[in-house]
């Protein structure tokens, strides 16, 4: 392709694809649709945090008017099933409930109201069996178990140097124990699942982000062929790692099937917010070392996550190991722990927003013991392309050494990718640089716990804070996509990743669009049936831009070389394809687009039509090979500038200003990016200044799984005028040089609002930073 | 029987007087546009006009809104002929997800009615009565002032053709 050309569509704001489906209401989502002849199923939930189905008797619900069927454990197939990145692990239903709200049974009847009522017909004894909330308490040897496999497994380590020479090397050494609360998705669209078989095989229509992974979750837990299961994601509204596959998309599954016609589960708000998942609580124990010249020695964690019921998480997603892996010596322990509360999974940001909170506030307190400004501390110990990489592989799914995995990469494919464990591109540098002169840094900063204007009972400071996160992980399967050229000189692009708002559908297809040299208009995209989509891992990760993008590329590519060939052969003397391009969808010599020996794909697509007796009239195009390993290079970066007033009376905090720099790469579409930016900054600040679940203290249930008792910030409470500023570090293997972007954001936000209060008040507060809390960190009550 | 003027068209109601607006709305005129969340008026996501007044229809009785000027999404603007304050909301991609976006976009409509020409403060706290969960705030903000600018600009090239 002529590298001369500027782009056509790549970095160009244009419109999102469904924008006026989204401005009229027109966009459905699965609790929009129906199918005909469909049933309503409702779940039975359990009262007890911990207990066994001794004996259940579901005859009175069956018997009554209305009733389709009812599915209990003694009709669910004795297979275990797992999410992606280990959210669930275990059997739809079992007989044993594992926390205040776990699926337990489940009823299809002609309407919900009648489901409910034959809810309260299923008769259950119960055994209850002792239960555990607290972490530390779920570790110890005599604690409850809570699953087969124990509450705890081998933590997932990532170590380098020797952390007692990074002592021995350190002139100052801080120390940390810190606990963060659990921060709840709290989705406002709400889910729900349709099932209906046809003989032996079924459809689902749901909103999830990971349609392929859902189809595999369907087959471990059925035993059923993968060919025989199609799911058809919808969008999904304000997911951030919520709607992936969940158990109750499955029970919708078991229930249709027991029913005998079409069944339609929809949560209600609260059980969205109560019965799927949660961010993790996190504890953080370790310290951080740095010579009196400000250069780190040594980082050492130990970092315990509370999975809840179902959550198998104890690796991946702690990518400010890598941030700040310039010190020599490093040691990181991630222990995933079982507890009976709700199931904790990956929100957006996972592990960045918590670990990386705690190690950005370590990082911040010996910047003050030697004096440094942060962003000055941050410059001299932050990642730079070229460095090594610390994050090695996730220990369920890499059986060897990093040397032995490099070893078994053929030769021929590591010289063309980027060199593997180093930082292939982007960092810190460029942002907070350039972000700290845009937000004035140098004369707003008044030192460390120092604010810079007084008011009253009213203290101003502002603060900075980075975040970094992966771009995708290839763990779990190799992202593919597939392009069609149409005859009539359209495309469509089929890769599953789902619809959840990021505005990834237009994103793919201003790949593809670029690719091809086809106008953006006349690509269009299908993202959720996995019948025509090739096995993605979805929109998860930051997956989408990067290794989503990557295989669009790739298969527009592929499609491109086809169509170039039969054009070449029979419109360009047999010309070598290098020597033609396309714009706008002709096909012209490189360099002359207004040649007048151009061609129109259309013109080329009727070629292969009489080639081939008229059988085929369009081109598919795939990638050749597998994606290079994205986790062993690619990185993305946040670095954000908040303003905050706090007043030392009340505890209230306040967001002044803001600034958010991002460095994704290349951007491929402004607008898309600066809503990522933004809405990362704003969940991140939610969550730091008043997100957090509260649990019953003897139950472990929710006690404010509602939007009323959950509090979420509102328009007045974030900056209306809060910029956005981008660095484009070219990146050697995303498409167009564009890289992820979704989840370091939130990380950024969390510290930068952190760091900005303690700035204001002199006292670190842990998350999240409630009224009553700055006030106890006050000693005023 | 009850009468429901819902987008300008009279429509007979032989249901339950007790059902909520938005349960009606959705799912016996199939008017999905009325989005449902928390059902207890806290999102704003089923937003709708009742003369003219912004209501959270999760909240609203059948019977409350018998006989009244009910507007929902739908009576805006079409896919094909946009409101000012849709194609405002596009340009300035004043959402992601797009679930809450009807209902913000009719509590701007009905705030530019009180407030044509309000700050970027006032537009702030006039669409704090609902919530968006992806965070585009600063863009529904940047939507309503560019709606606002878009609306007075449709009044005064009315006015000044009558």
């Amino acid at each position: 392709m002529g590298s001369h050309r500027s782009y056509s569509v790549v970095g160009k704001g244009v419109p999102v694809k469904d924008a006026r489906e989204k401005v009229t209401g027109a966009l459905k989502f699965a609790v929009d649709l129906t199918v005909q002849n469909m049933a309503f199923g409702k779940i039975l939930r359990s009262p007890h945090p911990h207990a066994r189905i001794k004996r259940i008797d579901v005859s009175r619900a069956e018997a009554l008017p209305g009733v389709y069927g009812v599915l209990t454990h003694e009709d669910t197939p004795r297979l275990d099933w797992e999410a992606a990145w280990f959210n669930y692990r275990g059997k739809v239903l079992d007989g044993v409930a594992r926390f205040v709200g776990d699926d337990v049974a489940a009823v299809a009847a002609r309407t919900e109201a009648i489901a409910e009522q034959a809810l309260e017909l299923i008769d259950i004894e119960w055994e209850r069996l002792p239960h555990v909330l607290d972490m530390e308490e779920a570790r110890k040897p005599d604690a409850p178990q809570i699953r087969d496999e124990g509450n705890e497994r081998p933590p997932y380590i990532v170590e380098w140097g020797d952390v007692s020479e990074g002592k021995a090397e350190a002139d100052i050494i801080v120390d940390c124990d810190i606990t963060f609360e659990s921060q709840q998705y709290a989705p406002l669209g709400r889910n729900a699942a349709i099932a209906e078989w046809l003989g032996d095989k079924v459809t689902l229509w749901t909103s999830s982000q990971t349609p392929s992974e859902l189809r595999d979750g369907i087959h471990e837990a059925l035993g059923i062929p993968l060919s025989k299961i199609r799911v058809m994601a919808l969008p999904a509204g304000s997911s951030f790692g919520q709607w992936w596959s969940n158990n109750f998309m499955l029970i919708a599954v078991l229930l249709a099937k027991k029913a005998g016609r079409p069944v339609k589960v929809e949560l209600s708000n609260e059980e969205c917010m109560v019965t799927v998942k949660r961010r993790h609580i996190e504890r953080t124990r370790g310290r951080m070392g740095c010579t009196k010249d400000g250069r780190l020695t040594l980082a050492e964690f130990d970092h315990l996550i509370d999975n809840g019921g179902y959550g198998f998480k104890d690796d991946v997603g702690f990518f400010c190991v890598d941030m700040w892996g310039r010190a020599n010596h490093g040691h990181y322990a991630v222990h995933g722990i079982n507890t009976n509360r709700l199931t904790a999974g990956c929100m957006r940001g996972v592990g960045d927003c918590t670990l990386g909170a705690a190690v950005e506030r370590l990082a911040d307190r010996l910047a003050e013991k030697v004096g440094m400004d942060p962003v000055e501390f941050r410059l001299l110990n932050q990642i730079r392309p070229g460095d090594r990489l610390r994050m090695q592989h996730s220990k369920h799914n890499m059986k060897c050494s990093m040397e032995e995995y490099i070893a078994a990469i053929p030769e021929e494919l590591q010289a063309r990718w980027p060199r593997l464990f180093h930082l292939s591109s982007g960092g810190t540098a460029e942002i907070l640089s350039k972000g700290a002169d845009a937000f004035n840094w140098r004369a707003r900063w008044k030192g460390w716990g120092q604010p810079h204007t007084i008011d009253g009972p009213k203290r101003r400071a502002v603060g900075v804070g980075t975040g970094a996160h992966v771009c995708g992980v290839e763990f779990e399967g190799s992202t593919s996509a597939v392009v069609r050229i149409n005859p009539d000189g359209s495309a469509k692009v089929h890769c599953s990743v789902g619809r959840q708002g990021q505005g990834s559908e237009t994103t793919q297809s201003q790949v593809a669009a670029e690719a091809l040299g086809i106008p953006f208009d006349m690509v269009e995209i299908e993202t959720g049936d996995t019948d025509s989509c090739p096995w993605s891992h979805g929109s998860l990760a930051s997956n989408t831009m990067y290794r989503v993008g990557w295989a669009t590329h790739a298969a527009s590519m592929d499609a491109r070389r086809q169509l170039l060939a039969i054009a070449a052969r029979e419109f360009f003397d047999g010309a070598d394809i290098d020597e033609l391009d396309i714009t706008e969808g002709y096909i012209h010599p490189d360099g002359h687009p207004d040649s007048n020996r151009r061609v129109s794909i259309t013109q080329v697509m009727h070629e292969l039509r009489s080639d081939t007796l008229g059988q085929t009239s369009s081109i598919t195009g795939r990638p050749a090979e597998p994606m290079p390993p994205a986790t062993t290079f690619a990185r993305q970066f946040g670095a954000q500038f908040a303003e905050v007033e706090v007043d030392v009376e009340t505890g209230q905090i306040k967001l002044l200003d803001y600034l958010a720099c991002q460095d994704s790469g290349t951007v491929m579409n402004p607008q898309v990016l600066k809503n990522q930016v933004i809405g990362g900054a704003i969940c991140g600040s939610g969550f730091a200044i008043y997100e957090h679940l509260v649990f019953d203290e003897e139950t472990g249930a929710i006690k404010n799984g509602n939007l009323l008792d959950y509090k979420l910030l509102r328009a007045a409470d974030f900056p209306w005028n809060a910029r956005v500023m981008f660095c484009e570090d070219y990146d050697p293997v995303g498409p167009f040089g564009a890289r992820g972007a979704g989840e370091s954001p939130i990380a950024a936000g969390i510290s930068a609002v952190c760091q900005a209060v303690y700035n204001a008040i002199g006292v670190w507060v842990d998350m999240p930073m409630t009224p009553e809390r700055v006030v106890r960190a006050l000693g005023k009550v | 029987m009850r009468n429901l003027v819902i987008n300008g068209k009279t429509h007979e109601y032989d249901g339950a007087a007790s059902r909520t607006l938005a349960d009606v709305l959705r799912n016996e005129f199939g008017l999905h546009g009325v989005r449902v969340s928390c059902s207890e008026g806290e999102c704003g996501s089923c937003t709708v006009l009742i003369d003219g007044q912004p209501v959270t229809s999760c909240l609203v009785l059948v019977d409350q809104a018998e006989d009244r000027d009910i507007q929902t999404i739908e009576g805006l603007g079409t896919l094909d002929d946009l409101h000012p304050i849709q194609q405002a909301f596009i340009e300035e991609q004043g959402f992601q997800c797009a679930f809450c976006t009807p209902g913000f976009i009719m509590s701007a409509k009905a705030f530019l009615e009180e407030n044509p020409d309000p700050t970027p403060e006032e537009a702030a706290i006039g669409m704090s009565g609902n919530i968006c969960r992806c965070g585009a705030y600063p863009y529904i903000v940047k939507a309503v002032l560019n709606a606002a600018a878009k609306l007075r600009e449709q009044g005064g090239r009315r006015r000044a053709a009558e």
